[in-house]
């Protein structure tokens, strides 16, 4: 924003806006820009790539209040190919860094609106909340100068990842408060019930057959999983050590889940990046991988004088 | 993983100003972004995506409750039935799309339409279904276990070109 630095100051530590902004490397959002650019692309081809099929078929659409209210037209073939081709050169031109509010938001609102109508068609998924908000806050940024390698630090940075990192949150907490109030708001209903063994029980592929036997078992990690549901909003204020385990603990769910019900939550899973000091990575891969060029040339006579002793 | 202490991580860097303004704009939509999906899940349903209620397995089968697995099954001019997949990759739709429109094509079995459709495009060399239908593998529980199965049909429809 030109107008940021009219009064230029840095929230405080400590306070609600530093908590909401704090002042983070800028090299962090020009990972994570790059690294979710490149997972909409598989996105598109892997996860949600109903879009154009369905838009054959508007007997069966029926639109989210979002399309109503922004008066969307109904899918149809131009408009589906059309959102696919602004997403993959979209994505292309994030990848390479080009004009970033611009391109950040033109993908933000062609994802969102190809998620969109994939969930018109009869089901709503739950795992794309962090990425959709993800590539609406990021491109807030604007440039970051020197990319990865980028030595500022600013609270727009911070804000933005501080919103993915709410949308990641939100997914679980959201998810304990939802499954509370459809019980009205009885918390034991939903870990007392047979869920996960309905779920074995209609995806007999993963590890979960093995304890369709055991619905008792299956209760215990009901009550496991509220449970890591209602406290994931810590998560938040943790840091260091703590947050890292905490981090590693969620991942491990979603390994567990994938394994055992072939569900992954991959869209959710990549933005639990925004929580990561991802600014070290450049020089963690550098250190590890010096260039091999040398930057001035080396004289023969010199390089001759550093053979082993011995030969 | 471990993010260090924010001091730390400032220190011998640049750091961008930011006007009073742009942190307010920022701490009130971030303070929307909560309310809006707090509000989402207590009261919104589904179709407020993306700002509706994390609803993904809140609901609470009973120990004697049925499990349903829909299915669509094709049958060929030489009468014999094969099942059509429903994933993108083989009918163009997705099983839970399928099953968020179960009343919908009970009520109007031509909506099985884009199964068939979707399937025939996807398999060029393979004869059309003349007829389509709708089905439901049912596994019935009695105090958590799976005590019986069987199958039912919801809907039919006669292939027309």
């Amino acid at each position: 924003m030109a107008g940021d630095a009219v009064s230029a100051r840095s929230p405080r530590r400590g306070s609600v806006v530093g908590w909401f902004a704090p002042v983070v490397p800028e090299a962090r959002v020009a990972v994570l820009r790059s690294v979710l650019y490149a997972f909409v692309l598989l996105d598109v081809h892997l996860i949600i790539r109903s879009p154009i099929p369905l838009s054959r078929h508007p007997e069966l659409y029926r639109p989210l209040d979002l399309a109503v209210l922004l008066h969307l037209p109904p899918p149809s073939l131009p408009l589906t190919w059309t959102l696919y081709v602004v997403l993959v050169l979209g994505c292309l031109a994030g990848l390479a860094g080009r004009a970033p509010r611009l391109v950040g938001w033109v993908v933000a609102a062609a994802f969102t609106w190809w998620v969109g109508i994939a969930f018109s068609y009869g089901k709503v998924d739950h795992d794309h909340l962090a990425l959709v908000v993800a590539l609406w806050v990021l491109p807030s940024v604007g440039a970051v100068p020197g990319g990865r390698w980028s030595r500022r630090a600013s609270a727009q940075g911070g804000w933005a990842l501080r919103c993915v990192q709410i949308g990641v949150v939100s997914t679980y907490f959201l998810s304990a408060v939802v499954k509370t109030r459809n019980a009205a708001w009885d918390p034991t209903t939903w870990p007392e019930s047979y869920i996960l063994l309905w779920a074995v029980v209609r995806r007999p592929h993963g590890l979960g057959q093995l304890l369709i036997p055991h619905p008792v078992v299956l209760q215990v990690m009901q009550w496991f999983s509220m449970a890591a549901e209602v406290s994931s909003v810590v998560v938040l204020w943790l840091r260091g050590w703590a947050l890292l385990h905490a981090a590693l603990f969620w991942l491990g769910f979603h390994v567990f889940t994938a394994a055992m019900l072939y569900i992954h939550f991959a869209p959710t899973v990549v933005c639990w990046l925004a929580f990561a000091p991802l600014e070290r990575l450049a020089p963690w891969w550098r250190a590890r991988h010096p260039l091999l060029v040398p930057p001035v040339p080396v004289p023969p006579r010199a390089a001759l004088g550093r053979q082993p002793a011995g030969r | 993983m471990s993010a260090p202490d924010t001091a730390a991580e400032t220190d011998g860097v640049d750091v961008r100003p930011i006007s009073r303004w742009g942190l307010a704009w920022r701490v009130l939509a971030a303070v929307a972004l909560v309310g809006l999906l707090l509000n989402g899940s207590v009261r919104m349903h589904d179709d407020a995506w993306p700002f509706g209620p994390m609803s993904q397995y809140a609901f609470f089968p009973g120990p004697d409750d049925t499990v349903v697995i829909t299915r669509v099954y094709g049958v060929l001019a030489d009468g014999q039935r094969v099942e059509l997949p429903l994933r993108v990759d083989t009918a163009g739709i997705r099983r839970a799309d399928v099953e968020g429109r179960i009343p919908a094509i009970e009520q109007d079995p031509s909506l099985l339409r884009a199964v068939s459709e979707g399937w025939s495009a996807r398999h060029p060399g393979e004869p059309r279904p003349v007829e389509v239908s709708l089905v439901q593998d049912r596994q019935h529980l009695h105090r958590g276990r799976v005590v019986a199965t069987d199958q039912v049909e919801l809907a039919r429809w006669r292939v027309t070109p």
